[in-house]
């Protein structure tokens, strides 16, 4: 498992997301209000760069002709076909056990290169703010 | 031969006539006789186009007595049931079938239900390999639930009848009450070509009205293709679980690919209709049939066997000759050799369990035995 540092946490604010190549593949890592997922940016179906595709939540049924709206911003849907996946499992909506793409774990770990910047300073507090995201691949 | 010597037949698709609308009468209201005789009966089953053979049907299946192709039961048994050892037959009329498609409600119930009682008393009570679907008139489908209600149980009637051609999608909760009736009574909802652009119905493709009838014709798949869509994303089979339907003489090898498409686009498109909780290939191989003929001939007949395969023919296939219209498929050689249980369920199985019909002696015994 290698760590990829994507960015500083301030400059990564919830509803954005960044697309980065990691040992050849296409990652996407997305800040869904405040919780950090990634995603292999590539659709299962036919290679579409699935992390460009727009961030939304989904629709249920219990019976025909009643649709409820959940897990607003936990979908992706592909920018191609709109095949849609679970953002945070990267199991399709449409058959979770069998289609699916790959996902990856994403940590907020302390700036070290703050300190290494500035040792003048003694102390030095992590807060969320001044952290760095990171993707583990 | 493509059906072998002995082996039962459940043919899907005969076709029963009156002589002339005067044969409906015994059932049918004065008032409603008085208008037929001064105006006809309204019904047209093609908006002027021609058809095929002779009038429609076969030359040689017109009675000696008279009366038009399909009028005559002993020469039907003669040249069909008799003669392909048919075990059982399922009637599905003819001219009053676009009932549908007159404006005023209360006659076509009325044409419908003179239809329905003229059948069993004059075909299903004559000959105990006949049965029939029941004739519904689909303006008011309270009306038709009614009429379904009222016929529904009679052992002849083991199914409900209606075109093709239709002013709704058939999957729409205009029809609620129709699949409710049909449900209770444990009776497939049959569709039968028919109707396309005819009276009230819409326009007979999407694009218009073809010149030629052999144009018209291949607007039979896309209606199919039409209402198949309708029941699937309006969740019928998710609303009525344990109804059946039957696609007759609309054709079986555009099935596979078009349900190929249906899946594609519900992975696609499925957050529209979520009640929709599997793919649309899963709802029609369980809950719909489709009939044989008018089967393809490909130059090579064995290329008919993949596509088969493909539709899950053991399951969805049901054998129909259409007599006695001139493109009837013989028995015997409209289909190619097919594998044993293949054979054996298209020729009957699946018909027999999904009509419910208990198996008759064999008419014809073996010449060996």
């Amino acid at each position: 498992m290698n760590r990829h540092v994507v960015a500083r946490l301030r400059e990564f604010p919830p509803g954005s997301r960044r697309i980065v190549d990691v040992a050849g593949r296409s990652i996407g890592v997305f800040n869904i209000k405040g919780e950090f997922v990634a995603l292999r940016s590539s659709c299962p179906h036919q290679g579409a760069p699935l992390c460009l595709g727009i961030v939304l939540g989904r629709t249920v049924s219990t019976k025909p002709f009643e649709v409820t709206y959940v897990d607003d911003q936990q979908v992706i849907k592909c920018p191609w076909h709109g095949w849609e996946f679970d953002i945070r499992t990267g199991r399709s909506v449409f058959n979770p056990h069998r289609v699916r793409v790959r996902s990856y774990d994403v940590t907020i770990e302390p700036d070290d290169t703050l300190e290494a910047d500035d040792p003048s300073v003694e102390t030095f507090n992590v807060t969320v703010e001044d952290g760095l995201v990171v993707l583990h691949v | 031969m493509t059906i072998h010597d002995r082996e039962p037949i459940i043919d899907c698709d005969l076709h029963q006539t009156t002589r002339s609308p005067k044969d409906l009468y015994p059932y049918l209201p004065r008032a409603y006789q008085e208008r037929i005789d001064l105006f006809g009966t309204g019904l047209s089953q093609r908006v002027g186009y021609p058809n095929g053979g002779d009038r429609g049907s076969r030359a040689d299946a017109w009675p000696e007595d008279g009366g038009p192709a399909g009028s005559n039961l002993d020469l039907m048994r003669q040249q069909h049931l008799d003669r392909y050892n048919v075990e059982y037959g399922l009637l599905l009329g003819q001219e009053y079938r676009p009932v549908s498609t007159l404006p005023d409600t209360d006659y076509a119930n009325a044409l419908a239900r003179a239809y329905n009682d003229w059948m069993i008393e004059h075909w299903i009570e004559q000959d105990e390999r006949l049965k029939g679907a029941a004739i519904i008139a689909t303006q008011e489908p309270r009306l038709a639930a009614q009429e379904i209600r009222r016929i529904g149980s009679h052992d002849g009637i083991i199914g409900v009848l209606v075109a093709n051609g239709a002013r709704y999608p058939y999957g729409q909760r205009f029809y609620d009450p129709i699949f409710e009736a049909c449900v209770e009574l444990d009776l497939p909802f049959v569709l039968h070509t028919g109707s396309e652009g005819a009276g009230m119905n819409g326009q007979p493709t999407p694009v218009g009205y073809p010149s030629y009838y052999i144009e018209l014709r291949q607007g039979r798949a896309l209606a199919y293709q039409s209402h198949l869509a309708s029941m699937v994303f309006e969740g019928l089979f998710e609303r009525y679980p344990t109804l059946k339907v039957v696609f007759v003489e609309g054709g079986f090898t555009w099935l596979p690919t078009y349900l190929w498409r249906l899946d594609s686009d519900w992975k696609a498109l499925g957050r529209e209709t979520p009640w929709v909780k599997r793919p649309p290939s899963e709802y029609v191989y369980e809950h719909c049939r489709f009939t044989t003929q008018p089967m393809e001939s490909p130059d090579n007949k064995q290329d008919l066997l993949k596509v088969l395969e493909w539709g899950r023919a053991e399951q969805t296939l049901l054998f129909a000759s259409d007599y006695p219209h001139f493109d009837f498929d013989s028995p015997e050689t409209s289909l190619p050799p097919l594998p044993d249980t293949m054979r054996r369920r298209v020729y009957s199985e699946t018909a027999r369990e999904l009509f419910k019909l208990t198996a008759r002696d064999r008419v014809v015994e073996s010449a060996a035995d």
